[in-house]
């Protein structure tokens, strides 16, 4: 009868111990072991399709999380190169935007991959003539991807017309939304 | 009997909240970003021969770090991209401005663990004296972040 009490009493106490552990797991930098390491909503993302995308408020360009997914603090994040050293000015404005990520130049070491496009259009002699403005176009898309589900759980894209600050603008219209979707 | 089960299935209770908050706690620490002045750097090839304005910057802004010509013999890599776009004649006419458009973002890696520790990236609509200003634009700033630390 003891035993049976002390079992009920242990068991209790794994479930209670469950409940109250924190959102993210402990992890190792290998990729042996097949704990999850990411947010509780990223696991689920996995197995949800790209028209559960659900887009968010932004002043500027379009945003979309899927099932309000969050990326914990201080992930390693992996920054896959794109057209023009993009990627180089959003690291820049992680920075800039005080986003509490790591970013790595690993890619096994990382827990999310940050890819996308960019393009940039310099001012021509007709804006400069009609419109007396010497500023480029950006415009730039990203994704971020959790690199243990392969799941998409963020999408941005900017467009800015007369750029003041060109690309750096636009990687840090990009760093500023990452922010939004990452647990301080 | 049953005081003991309990004080041992408390007991229990009590040790695993603390290792899994332990665990959580080493996973949200932030990362040493600290870079160390007289710290070895390696400048890896930029568009257009950035990488040798930057290493003359770094000289006269006497920014407190060696570069270093090889890889193996340093304990960081400064990589980046930059983009200078000379004045048109539409420029040159119509707004009456000779100088180029310079636009340069960097990072700053730690070899060792990986990890970017420093980046900047700087956009100078007409600068005076082109690449070099922008390139000592950028070492300035890691000047700035190493005596910060």
């Amino acid at each position: 009868m003891s035993i049976t009490i002390s079992r009920a009493l242990i068991l209790a106490a794994l479930v209670i111990c469950g409940s109250m552990t924190p959102i993210s797991w402990s992890q190792t930098n290998d990729n042996s072991t097949a704990a999850p390491t990411t947010a509780a909503n990223n696991t689920e993302t996995a197995k949800l399709p790209a028209s559960d995308l659900k887009p968010a408020s932004s002043d500027e360009g379009q945003l979309a999380t899927v099932k309000n997914a969050r990326i914990p603090s201080y992930a390693k994040v992996y920054f896959a190169p794109m057209a023009g050293g993009f990627e180089n000015y959003i690291i820049a404005g992680l920075r800039n935007k005080k986003v509490p990520l790591v970013v790595v130049v690993d890619r096994t070491k990382a827990e999310y991959e940050i890819s996308g496009v960019s393009e940039s259009e310099k001012a021509g002699w007709a804006k400069m003539l009609f419109i007396g403005s010497q500023n480029s176009n950006e415009q730039a898309s990203i994704k971020i991807a959790d690199l243990k589900t392969g799941a998409v759980i963020f999408g941005y894209s900017v467009h800015k017309t007369n750029s003041v600050r060109g690309r750096q603008s636009a990687g840090e219209a990009c760093a500023k939304h990452i922010k939004q979707i990452v647990l301080e | 009997m049953s005081h003991k089960i309990r004080f041992v299935s408390l007991l229990a209770l009590l040790m695993a909240t603390t290792v899994s908050m332990s665990q959580a706690k080493e996973k949200n620490a932030p990362p040493s970003q600290k870079i160390a002045k007289g710290s070895k750097v390696f400048i890896a090839p930029i568009a257009d021969g950035y990488e040798t304005y930057l290493k003359d910057a770094i000289a006269s802004k006497k920014v407190p770090v060696e570069v270093v010509a090889n890889r193996e013999q340093a304990d960081y890599e400064i990589t980046g991209t930059a983009e200078s776009q000379k004045a048109g004649a539409a420029k040159k006419i119509i707004m009456g401005n000779w100088h180029s458009r310079e636009e340069a973002s960097i990072t700053l890696s730690n070899i060792k663990s990986g990890e970017v520790v420093w980046a900047y990236s700087v956009h100078e609509e007409s600068s005076t004296h082109g690449k070099r200003s922008s390139a000592e634009s950028c070492a300035k700033h890691l000047k700035e972040a190493i005596e910060k630390e």
